[in-house]
């Protein structure tokens, strides 16, 4: 029995308790729903909640802290010649343990001391298994027989439901926060000890990149300059040529459709708009190097400008494409949404079509379609394999669309994985830029958050 | 919502109880260079004996020496590939993990600086070479930011083309590898070097106005520039060259053509060599590993006329592979 | 006389003024059309691209979809195959069947007995077809000793030749193919043993390094694997923190945190959520690595803003009417929203989601640091086996040096649109059902 079984059965037992609760809920009634508080599902879903969430829970806990416990329990139990070791080779001797038990696995010919760990240790863990078991089973069991006796008709199970519902939501909500945390905490550490061989200083303001040290220690390396401001303002560049296609692009197809165009029409060409966001962004790379960046640079050449071969232009118009769904699809929603007495109001006092929209529709539907917008934005900034394949990678501070500039995210790619030491400066650069870059971003969101506040209004 | 979460949570209990699963196929990690080299092997392993196919992630070679050396046991993987020799860092860092190594050398990869076929030919020598792309140069018996912007400056008889090379970017081991043989080459012979006392970081600094274009890791991508653009050069390994012979040609460095038998044979200057690190602790345990090397390391494979020259491995010379062949599949350890 | 000129002045200005007022209305008329065509031309123009983009991978990916064939006159050597007549599956299975494949090379290929002329006979087929005798052999031991003529792959760079992708006319050596192994083509091309088939490895294997044995079924499947993960986890918890934040949450300093955080983390690049996975599902909680359950947390993760959003703004856009007359109706708050709010606004939940899952589909960078960009020979089982998705292949193979990968590349990219249309098609219908407008 594993615990994906233990799971199950839970699972099912608080199916169970749904019927059961339900028909307790029906029975004090004798069967008529108007006598009862709630309706007769609040009362299953309230057993099928006590009988299920306290036992996962305990479960949940239980393995997350299980190993830390049997680890100490073990060491508890080793002789004291190995009590005394560093912390090391105490860590290396429990993962010969730990591997010895598991499967075979061990640095060195096993000593007669690990084989008894190896047995204590799974001994342990089959214990600790049994017990949880136990235990998650007993809850269970205890919170279907403690929910099922407090129902009577009386019994006020929608708001007691309704409230875990309620926390459900919250939790959901807080994914997100626990996902910025993870985040943050994954390039932090990281990030620190790049700032500890170069000075945040030199990288925040720093005008040049070149990370070219040495790949190996007896190798005479050119010193790498770390100053982020030119990919930084890369990053920029290409994001602004990119929202200078998809906003207005986007915005008029969104218009079109909602406004003007027939519902069949509509119903084709937005789902068909729509693949332009899900075509892979390989391809889009592809598209960019090949086929857009030699025709810039061919069209440059014939009117005498100097186009580069990689040059923000191109990486930037195919990224706008990639977005334009966001932008249109996302903005349609909004604009449908507009209601229908608005517009009616507007045409009864002789705006023609497009006026109305101008003047009432796009207000009224602005916080809509500046979400949208900043949502392409954001997918523009964080966008790396088109950036990768049709940007260059040595970095330029130049506002200049025609000239190859890079960006942050083809640095991190690059940075991560190449060839040198996973330790080296160039590998923790990468973590440094990806902080620096979410807290960039989120200064920008935090500016458009209060600008889309401002001008927000309701309309029924 | 119900049925959504009950799904939801036997998917997750499915997830931890799938990590406790014994694991029975080798895992290889490492650089994306000896990747399509450890692929072939692998595939023709897995065909032709009864052990799974190993799985083969291509992580880079620094990502895959830190998966590595992080530890013994199934969630590590038991062999990586390096497109250099491993680092005495990332050797303690291994050790300090209790592995031990077995270092295997599998041959060598040629880079080539080619061009578009409707290009103009080009017969460079590593002084040349290292005069284009060099961020600096001694002109005058003085170091000077790099002043040539055609290939005609540098030797009239070079044709009288804008400099523009394409070439990987400073993450990169081809790219060490190209400073390191290429310019230092160059560098250290050029005349005047020796009174600036040249060496080590002017070496090794490559232009950065343009003139060098770092172009990222897809060959392919860099074949197809060239392709479209027959005035720039591509710095890349041999068996795009080689397998795009109708489109590209590869310059001569040092009056040497970048064909098989001169790399084979070390004759070409710009080659470099490959490697393949066995972690000795899962030899036994992960079922394949020995046999595995035995098939990498079998004449059928990495041989003159095996099934890896056709991917583009340039072999090592005899007596090299013999002795190498013996040394795998002895797991003799590594010492540094 | 002096009113008239007065009566024609009066009548000059209503004149005048219907005339201005007839051009005002003309010009905004104009105003009309050039705005309905600016919308117009916007789509023609997302259009034109789309089409183009598509048309430029259609013609690169078709000929993928068929592959060569060569008719072999195949020698089951019973000296090689089975020396001690015994017929012992053990043995046939792990028999010399290269040794009998040389055999019938040397006989059909004339000019093969040298080293090079080996190799290059050789090279004509698939490097599988020892063990596609050796699973003939195994299927029927009565065929060792006979000759079968059985219908084998050719290698990769005879398919390029018989497609036309390789100039028959360049000097010898700038074709991948040699004289020798064009004269032996040309001659087999005569005797009609040449065939172009349908492509049905491409759709049954999984990867492979020989191009003409490199299938997409790995990929497919990992891709399904991975999305499924990703839609259980992030449509919920997506709409469950849309519904919390648009209709319970208090407007404070801590919902507007909440708000930020989402809307940044739609812009950290999706790299960053595979180093994310990297350290808290791969390191923390030790789940394996290549694994699609893995991939679908982090692509899960990485969605979640995209539906988040979308889902607000869908429930932003009911009107409070519905809201109120639910709630005037003696309805709970979360009544009303679950039986009312929500319905009205799956059409564009539905829209953001498909469009996140567009983009899962489509994401290689996160996984990148999970162990999914790999080479895996097999189909995967289930969610915790090592596994591929549809845009790491293309990624691979678009990397591979090999030829014959360019257009399976293309290939690729078409099986992954088409599941990709396949998805809209699925949310055109479920909003067509739903949508309604107010």
């Amino acid at each position: 029995m594993n615990s994906l079984i233990l799971v199950a059965v839970l699972l099912l037992l608080s199916a169970i308790g749904y019927q059961f609760g339900r028909k307790r809920a029906l029975a004090g009634t004798g069967g008529e729903i108007r006598g009862l508080h709630s309706l007769p599902g609040y009362y299953g879903a309230y057993v099928a909640l006590w009988c299920a969430l306290p036992a996962l829970l305990v479960i949940a806990i239980w393995l997350s802290a299980q190993g830390g416990i049997v680890d100490s329990l073990l060491i508890a139990g080793l002789p004291a010649s190995a009590q005394t070791l560093s912390t090391g080779e105490l860590s290396l001797l429990l993962s010969d343990i730990r591997n010895l038990a598991s499967g075979d696995i061990t640095s060195r010919t096993p000593s007669p001391m690990v084989l008894a760990a190896a047995e204590r240790y799974n001994d342990l863990r089959s214990t600790g298994f049994a017990a949880m078991v136990v235990v998650g089973l007993a809850l269970g069991m205890a919170g279907f027989f403690f929910g099922w006796r407090a129902i009577n008709p009386e019994f006020r199970a929608r708001p007691r439901v309704e409230r875990i519902v309620h926390w459900a939501l919250i939790v959901a909500s807080a994914i997100a926060i626990l996902t910025t945390i993870g985040i943050v905490m994954s390039l932090l550490f990281e990030s620190i000890r790049f700032f500890s061989r170069v000075s945040p200083v030199e990288f925040l303001f720093g005008l040049n990149w070149s990370p070219q040290t040495a790949l190996r220690a007896e190798q005479v390396g050119s010193t790498g300059a770390f100053g982020a401001v030119p990919i930084f303002a890369g990053t920029f560049l290409i994001t602004i040529i990119a929202m200078l296609v998809a906003v207005p692009v986007g915005l008029f197809s969104a218009i079109y459709m909602a406004e003007y165009a027939s519902p069949r029409f509509r119903a084709i060409i937005k789902p068909i708009l729509e693949i332009l966001a899900g075509i892979p962004t390989v391809v889009y790379g592809f598209f960019a190097a090949l086929t857009i960046a030699p025709f810039f640079r061919g069209f440059g050449e014939s009117i005498g400008l100097d186009v580069a071969s990689e040059s923000a232009l191109a990486a930037g118009v195919v990224m706008g494409i990639m977005i334009i769904p966001f932008v249109s699809s996302l903005s349609d929603d909004v604009i449908n949404a507009v209601p229908q007495s608005l517009r009616d109001g507007s045409f009864a006092m002789g705006a023609t079509h497009s006026e109305t929209i101008r003047q009432v529709i796009i207000p009224a539907a602005l916080p809509g379609i500046v979400g949208s917008v900043l949502l392409a934005t954001s997918r523009a900034i964080g966008e790396t394999m088109i950036v990768v394949m049709a940007a260059g990678l040595a970095s330029n501070l130049t506002a200049n669309p025609l000239e190859a500039v890079t960006t942050v995210t083809v640095q991190i790619v690059t940075l991560l994985v190449g060839d040198q030491e996973f330790d080296s400066s160039k590998t923790l650069a990468a973590f440094a830029l990806g902080l620096v870059l979410f807290v960039i971003t989120l200064c920008l969101n935090v500016i458009a958050l209060s600008v889309v506040r401002k001008y927000r209004e309701k309309y029924d | 919502m119900k049925i959504k979460t009950l799904t939801l949570a036997a998917v997750v209990s499915v997830a931890m109880v799938g990590a406790a699963e014994a694991r029975d196929q080798i895992r290889i990690v490492g650089s994306s260079t000896v990747f399509p080299f450890s692929t072939a092997v692998a595939e023709q392993f897995g065909k032709s004996t009864n052990f799974s196919t190993p799985v083969v992630e291509s992580t880079g070679t620094g990502g895959g020496m830190k998966l590595f050396c992080a530890g013994i046991g199934e969630d590590h993987p038991d062999v990586t590939n390096a497109s250099r020799r491993m680092k005495k860092s990332e050797f303690e860092s291994c050790t300090k993990n209790g592995i031990d190594i077995t270092e295997v050398k599998v041959g060598f990869d040629g880079i080539v600086l080619a061009n578009s076929k409707s290009g103009a030919d080009l017969d460079l020598s590593l002084e040349q070479l290292f005069v284009a792309l060099a961020k600096e140069v001694p002109q005058d018996g003085k170091l000077v930011a790099n002043p040539y912007t055609n290939w005609s400056q540098i030797d009239p008889s070079l044709p009288n083309l804008k400099i523009e090379v394409l070439g990987p970017p400073p993450t990169s081991g081809t790219r060490d590898a190209f400073i390191e043989i290429a310019m230092e080459g160059g560098c250290k012979t050029l005349a005047g070097a020796k009174d600036l006392e040249l060496s080590g970081k002017a070496c090794h600094a490559i232009r950065e106005d343009g003139v060098f274009v770092e172009a990222g890791e897809n060959d392919n991508l860099i074949v197809q520039k060239l392709e479209a653009n027959p005035d720039a050069f591509g710095i890349f390994g041999f068996s795009f060259l080689d397998q795009n012979s109708d489109k590209v040609k590869g310059a001569s460095i040092a009056g040497t053509a970048p064909e098989f038998e001169a790399i084979a044979a070390g004759e070409y200057p710009v080659s470099r060599s490959l490697f393949f690190y066995v972690k000795q602790q899962h030899v036994g345990v992960i079922p394949g590993i020995k046999e595995f090397v035995t098939a990498f390391t079998s004449d059928s494979a990495w041989g003159p006329d095996g099934y890896l020259v056709d991917k583009g491995l340039i072999p090592l010379p005899d007596a090299d592979r013999a002795a190498m062949a013996k040394q795998a599949q002895g797991l003799q350890s590594l010492s540094m | 006389m002096t009113d008239i000129p007065a009566n024609d002045a009066t009548n000059d200005a209503e004149a005048r003024t219907r005339t201005r007022e007839a051009a005002l209305i003309r010009k905004r008329y104009r105003a009309e059309r050039r705005f309905r065509m600016y919308g117009l031309a916007a789509i023609l123009a997302a259009l034109g691209m789309l089409t183009v983009l598509l048309v430029s991978i259609v013609s690169a990916g078709l000929p993928a979809f068929t592959t060569t064939q060569i008719a072999l006159d195949l020698n089951f050597d019973a000296g090689d195959i089975d020396p001690g007549g015994s017929r012992d599956p053990a043995k046939l299975a792990s028999a010399n069947y290269r040794g009998a494949l040389l055999k019938s090379l040397r006989a059909e290929f004339p000019g093969s007995e040298t080293r090079q002329g080996r190799r290059d006979a050789l090279n004509m087929i698939s490097n599988n077809v020892p063990f596609v005798m050796r699973d003939m052999v195994l299927a029927d031991p009565f065929i060792i000793g006979t000759t079968q003529r059985v219908w084998v792959k050719s290698s990769a760079d005879i398919d390029q030749l018989a497609k036309g992708s390789i100039d028959r006319t360049l000097p010898e050596s700038d074709r991948r193919v040699d004289n020798r192994q064009l004269a032996w083509f040309e001659k087999l091309e005569r005797e009609e043993r040449i065939r172009t088939v349908f492509n049905s490895t491409f759709f049954t294997t999984a990867d492979s390094r020989e191009p003409e044995q490199a299938g997409i079924l790995g990929a497919v499947i990992g891709s399904a694997l991975t999305l499924i993960i990703t839609l259980l986890l992030s449509f919920p918890v997506g709409v469950m923190a849309a519904v919390y934040l648009e209709e319970f949450a208090p407007k404070n300093r801590w919902t507007d945190l909440i708000e930020v955080n989402i809307n940044n983390l739609a812009a950290v690049p999706s790299i960053v959520f595979g180093l994310l996975g990297l350290a808290v599902f791969l390191n923390f909680f030790g789940l394996p690595r290549s694994a699609p359950v893995v991939g679908g947390m982090v692509l899960a993760l990485m969605t979640l803003p995209t539906i988040i959003i979308a889902s607000r703004a869908a429930l932003k856009a009911v009107p409070p009417s519905i809201r109120e007359a639910a709630l005037g109706m003696g309805a709970s708050r979360l009544q009303t929203v679950t039986h009312h709010v929500l319905p009205l606004a799956m059409p564009g939940i539905l829209t953001g989601t498909i469009i996140g899952m567009a983009q899962a589909l489509g994401e290689t960078a996160p996984l990148l640091m999970i162990g999914m960009v790999a080479f895996i020979v097999d189909v995967p089982g289930g969610f915790t086996d090592p596994a591929t998705v549809l845009p790491v292949q293309i990624f691979l193979w678009a990397d591979a040096p090999e030829r014959a990968f360019v257009e399976r590349t293309s290939a690729a990219i078409m099986v992954l649109l088409t599941f990709l249309i396949m998805m809209n098609l699925f949310a055109v219908l479920l909003r067509k059902k739903f949508e309604r407008r107010w």
